[in-house]
């Protein structure tokens, strides 16, 4: 289900915040201080998605969408405004708790895979459930249907080194999906891989979106967000919405 | 995260990086197996002393007389003893030794001064006894000749500075002047001029001063006199005539020295009196000559060239610090000895035991008294098993704690190591780090993988370290060291070794779980 989200970037309207929303900001301001300048990176950044969207956050380098995708998943926080994941204020909790919110409700896929390179597959796979407290021969059998779904069963004792960069990144997806997440937050997902292993990505991130992720994916190549549903730029910190 | 699964990785990391992690254990190694070493040469020593001395009585006191040789330093120690005490003094001598309540120092000038002193010596023989103290004044008086035994007892209270009264002295007094400063040189003088008497005495101890010293001492339980000697024995299947420490002993030496029969029976007192010429093997020393204990028995060697018989074998008793190493001795009785084997030439000890360990100290001086009574000018070695003891343990104490300081310092040197190491391992980690902290690794989590990695990486470290001091042990025994390994060691080293990973490993492990996500994700 395509559903084009209206961008009336009225953040003032409070009565927004319910759970139809998977993300909603409003007025993220982020500023770095490198040497004596002071970078305003995020300027005033209202950004909505709801349930089972995939978007795109299309941007050159240096316009900011790294800071934007590091305060989404929760792993920075903004200097300023609110955010909201799955309804709960980001802005307003503290590190401890912001570990588990990544640990359930996000799944983090990124251009380099950062996979756990003494890991085997599916010891990489399972980490986010071993987190959780799940005893290891049980995080392995909840995880095999992903597993399954993205054809590594047979990759599952190997190291990461043995596998392509296509395979990789299927690990990393394996990895965001086996716990379940909210969010799939993908960071150039296809910027290490060649043509046609980014085809298979961006392919399997729409079928993961039919089946009902919400995806957001963050990218400077237009091409690649052309596969997201919605495109949203980001100019010099600046939030824009086609 | 469960432990067990934080565990698991823990394992899965050191599997993977087996390489490293022995390299950074190897400072671990080296600690754990100094520390096992340091426990296992310290026991050793130990062991060594209480087996030295277990056939030693502590309350056993060894009285020989000083050999003339050494006579110089005796001179200076034998005043050292009687010193307070000796009123009495026999001739003239007596006086010399009393002198020396100012002890050893005395011994050293002495040398120096000797050359005055004989001068001395020459002019006036007791009246060096003076004090120096008292020299200026003493000096002015001039008679030349004392009688020795005022000067004498003049003398110890000399020492106080009383002596110059006595007048004896001036001569001294110019001699003092000359030979220099005071007291010590007018001990010397004395000392030197005690020796000059003596010369050609050779003092032997004989049974009358064992006699006299159980007499006059009270306090002692036991008392014999032995001497040993070396002399050519044949027989057995010795091929050529072989050079043996023969034991010239009395009866009840046996008790004494806690010695006990394999076979047979030991020199008894009517072989000693009838001087018969029976002997009693130690053990090394019958199965070197006869092959074995039971065929010793009972035979006869030829000792000095007279025949013996051999009236029975001692236990294996092992090695002692001193006096007579019976496993290697052949035992004779006393008189039998002095009678074939030595002669006049010969110099006993009297071995006495005190009743009373603690009064040992105070034995030792009443023996000097009585002893001085009869030979005034000589030196008497006069020792203690105790103290030798104490003194054995006391170096053994300090080596052991020079190992510990230096095992101390390997583990710090080891400690730093791992920290080293670690530090670099997060830094090669930082990917890692970043990851499992982005999907919800907490600081907690991390902190207990890396300080579990530094102490599994110090726990086998300790191992390993623990194996290798078993290797080195054949070695350090080759350097005659008695190495006794106890659990004790090996679990000591283990624990520091753990402590050290742990400690060291703490800080790098902090830094790791302090690590902010999104930098250690974006670092390349």
């Amino acid at each position: 289900m395509k559903l084009f989200k209206e961008n009336e970037s009225d953040a003032t309207d409070n009565s927004v915040k319910n759970t139809d929303y998977t993300i909603k900001t409003e007025g993220l301001n982020k500023t770095y201080t490198v040497g004596n300048e002071k970078l305003n990176v995020l300027k005033n950044v209202n950004f909505e998605v709801k349930k089972g969207e995939f978007v795109a956050i299309l941007g050159p380098s240096g316009s900011g969408k790294s800071t934007l995708m590091n305060i989404i998943g929760c792993m920075d926080v903004a200097d300023s405004g609110k955010y909201y994941l799955d309804g709960i204020p980001i802005h307003e909790q503290k590190e401890k708790s912001l570990n588990s919110i990544r640990n359930t409700k996000i799944g983090f896929i990124f251009q380099n895979y950062h996979l756990v390179p003494t890991y085997t597959i599916v010891q990489n796979v399972i980490m986010p459930l071993l987190m959780r407290g799940i005893s290891y021969n049980d995080a392995v059998k909840m995880s095999m249907d992903t597993i399954n779904m993205l054809g590594l069963s047979d990759r599952i004792k190997h190291k990461p080194h043995e596998l392509s960069g296509g395979q990789k990144q299927r690990v990393a997806i394996a990895r965001a999906l086996v716990g379940d997440p909210s969010l799939l937050l993908a960071d150039e997902p296809t910027g290490a891989l060649d043509r046609e292993s980014g085809k298979e990505v961006l392919k399997l991130f729409n079928k993961l979106n039919e089946m009902g992720n919400t995806i957001v994916m963050i990218t400077h190549d237009h091409h690649v967000a052309e596969h997201a549903q919605r495109i949203v730029n980001i100019i010099d910190g600046n939030l824009t919405v086609n | 995260m469960k432990f067990k699964e934080i565990l698991r990785l823990v394992f899965i990391n050191l599997i993977q990086n087996k390489f490293k992690v022995i390299l950074t254990s190897i400072g671990i190694v080296v600690g754990a197996a100094t520390i096992v070493m340091v426990i296992a040469i310290g026991k050793g020593g130990k062991s060594d002393v209480a087996k030295q001395f277990k056939n030693l009585n502590a309350g056993a006191i060894d009285i020989s007389y000083t050999d003339e040789t050494e006579s110089n330093s005796g001179n200076g120690s034998n005043s050292g003893m009687p010193g307070g005490g000796m009123m009495p003094g026999g001739g003239g001598p007596g006086g010399d030794s009393n002198s020396s309540g100012n002890n050893s120092n005395s011994s050293n000038s002495s040398k120096k001064s000797s050359s005055n002193s004989s001068s001395a010596n020459s002019s006036s023989k007791k009246s060096s006894n003076s004090n120096s103290s008292s020299s200026s004044s003493s000096s002015k008086k001039s008679s030349t000749t004392t009688s020795a035994k005022s000067s004498n007892s003049s003398n110890t209270s000399g020492n106080n500075g009383g002596p110059g009264g006595n007048g004896g002295p001036p001569d001294m007094g110019n001699m003092g002047g000359n030979s220099n400063s005071g007291s010590k040189s007018g001990n010397s003088n004395r000392g030197m001029m005690g020796f000059g008497m003596n010369k050609n005495e050779k003092i032997t101890l004989t049974t009358d001063d064992m006699d006299d010293i159980t007499t006059f001492v009270s306090g002692l339980s036991d008392a014999t006199i032995s001497y040993t000697t070396k002399s050519t024995v044949e027989g057995g299947d010795l091929e050529e005539e072989t050079s043996y420490t023969i034991a010239g002993v009395k009866e009840n030496y046996k008790d004494m020295s806690n010695l006990s029969m394999s076979i047979g029976s030991f020199i008894t007192t009517e072989d000693d009196d009838n001087k018969e010429k029976v002997c009693v093997l130690g053990y090394s020393l019958a199965k070197e000559i006869f092959g074995d204990v039971t065929d010793a028995y009972d035979s006869t060697i030829y000792i000095d060239g007279r025949a013996y018989i051999v009236n029975g074998v001692l236990k294996k008793m092992g090695s002692v610090s001193s006096g007579i190493s019976p496993d290697t001795s052949i035992f004779i009785p006393y008189q039998t000895g002095v009678k074939y084997i030595t002669g006049s030439d010969v110099n006993p000890t009297i071995t006495v035991i005190a009743s009373d360990v603690n009064q040992v100290s105070k034995l030792k001086k009443s023996i000097k008294k009585v002893l001085a009574k009869s030979y005034p000018n000589s030196s008497f070695t006069i020792a203690d098993a105790g103290s030798k003891m104490n003194a054995a343990l006391k170096s053994s104490k300090t080596l052991t704690t020079l190992l510990f300081a230096m095992a101390a310092i390997v583990f710090t040197v080891g400690g730093i190591g791992i920290m080293n190491v670690l530090f670099v391992s997060i830094k090669d980690r930082t990917e890692e780090i970043g990851i499992l902290k982005a999907i919800g690794c907490t600081k907690k989590n991390i902190l207990t993988e890396f300080l579990l990695e530094a102490c599994f990486i110090s726990i086998i470290g300790g191992l390993i370290g623990i194996g290798l001091s078993f290797f080195i042990t054949p070695i350090v025994q080759n350097f005659n060291v008695t190495v006794e390994h106890s659990l004790n060691g090996a679990v000591l080293s283990l624990l520091f070794a753990v402590l050290t990973g742990t400690i060291f490993g703490i800080y790098p492990a902090y830094k790791a779980s302090r690590l902010v996500p999104v930098r250690a994700l974006n670092q390349d």
